[in-house]
């Protein structure tokens, strides 16, 4: 029986789970795990991006986008392919470890034949006509470390899957302002360490966006998102972002994540 | 003779172009796709009808069609050709077939008749060794610089004015043969360029919409002109235009320098008066002179802001003069320009303010322009509905002489495949200078871009 009993103690203090209601995990620590995930030291992958307007108007934009680690810096460069009057359009980013530092960012105008450097100040700005920001694109899913005081409320089942939602409010007015979200709500896999689903505010308090992350399966022993729903209910414009062809395993030369690759294109 | 040398010579290089596509190729990485695979194929039609207010006509009406095919031989190898049909249905911006003194054998447009042409913009050979080292060969362009709307140091390839700098520059920059290489030195970035193609700004006839005659002087009374044939370079070698740009990125600064040994694009109009047959004759031979160019730039962010420029200095330029003394009414100078901009972006806003200088170093006297020139552009656009609309206006205005242009627009993606434009230039100021000179050719026009 005792053996029983501490088998049973073992249990719940192993499970993630064990504390409902009573010791949930700390949200920053939730947050901390989503990065602590395993993404591969870079990644290849077909973006496909569907815009719908309110009257269900539909834009596609195919890009290529790679990524990679540079010890704890990660490059981002996606490359437009269609449609064609935007192809060659480039856009790379140095998302530097350091919070204190900017990151550097770089969009290829091909109309213009020119590289033009872009504030990462502007982090709450909408990415080329998305529903998701700059901030979003760059964080790929997973749940700032820095920017937000979080509180978790509960756990709730989203597709099945045990979450633990996480309320997160911006440490500040400024970073309010710079990130456009006055609280936000994260529902994180308490198995995987996925955002599965998030809500957010606009700086007034109006509910601003819905997100969706679903598709998740294993590749190349990655747990890895092959898709995005965003809904703006202020525009009631959505974006529904496909990933395909996912490949971790090519190794992606230093040479994709400099600004004259953006040039060059692939 | 010279050009027959050319073409023997110029034959002769692009045979070896087309070996080296095919020795890099195979010694290259195994081809893994299909052909199919490998070739990525696209076309873009664009149509664009404008309308000037003054003569109250049709000022273009042209339509065109650009195939694209690259061929990815691996992932290091790319083969890729651009070509254009271009079809101006008014035959207004370049009357009749033109004769394109400017441009070499190898860089013609072919016309089909008055109004249509085909060109071939781009053709080149991309590869990029295990060793970093990355070589462009083949007709091509190459960017130098930061600044929009005016140029200082997009200088490598000359420019068509058909309709002055109206254009985008991706259409009005004409591409040249030329060979880049690009390799990198620790932490800075070198790239070589090497240009035999002898193809100079293709500038328009007396009597076309947009020839900019506030360069040429007005003859006096009583004194005739004799127009001799310019004097282009030949020499495929010797001619060659060759540059060098150094580029790094340090502590958020984006760097280069860079230098062109080159033909000035523009020839210089030597004068001289005679007198033929008791009839006073002013003679002007133009000839392209060769000049060194030596500049930098430079961008970075602070906060919401980018900040950017250019510094270039020219050495000897020549300058049509009203100097009397000046020999063949021609002088010489160094030239200092410099530009400063600065964008700002917020939300779907974008502010971007440049402004530029030149500085005539020598005590020399113009014609028809100042020693020191200063040129402002604004440029305001708003992004609206998820960048399905976007609002823009650019000002371009020069303070020495107080004229200028202004281009207001609309631009609207109908479909993922469709964008629709609604666009004005609406020219200001005296009419003996560079933008007032246009003030009669303000115009409207609507166009459709389509691709896949």
């Amino acid at each position: 029986m005792k053996t029983l009993i501490l088998i049973l103690a073992t249990f719940f203090i192993m499970n993630p789970l064990s504390s409902y209601g009573q010791n949930l995990m700390d949200g920053q620590q939730i947050a901390e795990n989503t990065h602590a995930k395993n993404e591969g030291v870079s990644v290849k992958r077909n973006l496909i991006m569907e815009l719908k307007d309110k009257r269900g108007k539909m834009r596609v934009r195919k890009t290529i986008a790679l990524r990679k680690y540079f010890g704890k810096e990660k490059r981002l460069v996606i490359f437009y392919e269609t449609p064609s009057s935007v192809k060659g359009t480039g856009f790379l980013t140095f998302d530097y470890p350091e919070a204190s530092k900017d990151d550097d960012q770089w969009l290829y105008l091909p109309a213009l034949r020119k590289t033009r450097r872009i504030s990462a100040a502007n982090r709450g700005d909408y990415f080329l006509g998305t529903d998701l920001t700059y901030e979003d694109i760059k964080l790929e899913t997973k749940i700032s470390k820095d920017d937000y005081n979080y509180k978790t409320l509960k756990i709730e089942k989203i597709d099945d899957n045990d979450c633990y939602l996480i309320q997160a409010t911006p440490k500040n007015d400024a970073i309010a302002k710079e990130l456009g979200y006055s609280k936000a709500h994260f529902w994180v896999d308490a198995k995987l360490w996925i955002m599965r689903k998030s809500e957010s505010w606009d700086i007034a308090g109006n509910h601003l966006k819905t997100v969706k992350i679903s598709d998740i399966k294993i590749v190349q022993e990655i747990w890895t998102y092959h898709r995005i729903d965003v809904i703006n209910h202020k525009t009631k414009h959505e974006t529904v972002f496909k990933f395909e062809n996912i490949d971790y395993k090519t190794v992606l030369s230093d040479d994709y994540f400099t600004e004259e690759a953006l040039v060059d294109g692939l | 003779m010279g050009y027959n040398m050319s073409n023997k010579t110029m034959k002769t290089v692009l045979n070896i172009i087309f070996l080296s596509i095919v020795i890099t190729s195979y010694a290259q990485e195994k081809p893994k796709k299909t052909f199919k695979e490998k070739l990525d194929a696209s076309l873009v039609l664009s149509y664009d009808m404008s309308y000037e207010f003054d003569s109250e006509k049709l000022q273009k009406t042209e339509l065109i069609l650009k195939p694209e095919f690259i061929y990815k031989f691996n992932r290091r190898s790319k083969l890729v050709f651009k070509s254009q049909i271009y079809s101006e249905f008014q035959d207004n911006l370049e009357t009749g077939t033109p004769r394109e003194t400017m441009v070499s054998n190898f860089s013609k447009r072919l016309f089909i008749d008055d109004k249509t042409s085909l060109e071939l913009r781009e053709f080149y050979f991309y590869t990029r060794f295990k060793n970093k080292l990355r070589v462009t060969i083949g007709k091509q362009q190459i960017v130098w610089g930061e600044t929009d709307g005016l140029k200082l140091l997009d200088i490598v390839n000359p420019q068509n004015f058909r309709r002055f700098i109206l254009e985008d520059f991706e259409d009005s920059r004409i591409p040249l043969w030329s060979v880049k290489t690009e390799f990198d030195i620790n932490a800075i970035g070198v790239q070589l360029i090497w240009i035999p193609d002898n193809t100079y700004h293709i500038t328009q006839d007396f009597d076309a919409p947009y020839f900019t005659k506030n360069l040429f002087k007005a003859l006096p009374n009583g004194v005739a002109m004799e127009f001799r044939q310019v004097q282009r370079p030949e020499r495929f070698f010797k001619d060659s235009d060759i540059g060098i740009k150094l580029t790094t990125f340090a502590k958020g600064w984006d760097l280069s320098l860079n230098y062109l040994y080159h033909y000035d694009d523009l020839p210089v109009f030597y004068n001289t008066l005679s007198q033929f047959n008791s009839v006073p004759t002013i003679t002007i031979s133009p000839k392209y002179e060769r000049q060194h160019t030596l500049g930098g730039t430079f961008n970075k962010v602070i906060g919401s802001s980018t900040f950017r420029g250019e510094l270039v200095y020219v050495f000897n330029q020549n300058f049509s003069s009203n100097n009397p003394n000046a020999n063949s009414a021609v002088e010489k100078s160094n030239v200092y320009k410099s530009a400063l901009g600065i964008d700002y972006i917020k939300g779907e806003y974008v502010f971007s303010a440049q402004l530029f200088n030149e500085w005539i170093t020598e005590d020399i006297i113009p014609f028809n322009r100042d020693r020191f020139e200063t040129n402002a552009t604004f440029l305001a656009s708003k992004e609206m509905l998820n960048d399905n609309l976007k609002a823009e206006i650019l000002w371009v205005h020069s303070m020495n002489n107080k004229d200028g242009f202004i281009t207001p627009s609309l631009n609207y993606w109908l479909n993922s495949n469709t964008q629709l434009i609604l666009k004005s230039h609406l020219f200001y100021g005296k009419d003996q200078f560079l933008f007032g000179q246009f003030t009669n050719r303000n115009n409207v026009s609507f166009g459709f871009k389509w691709g896949i």
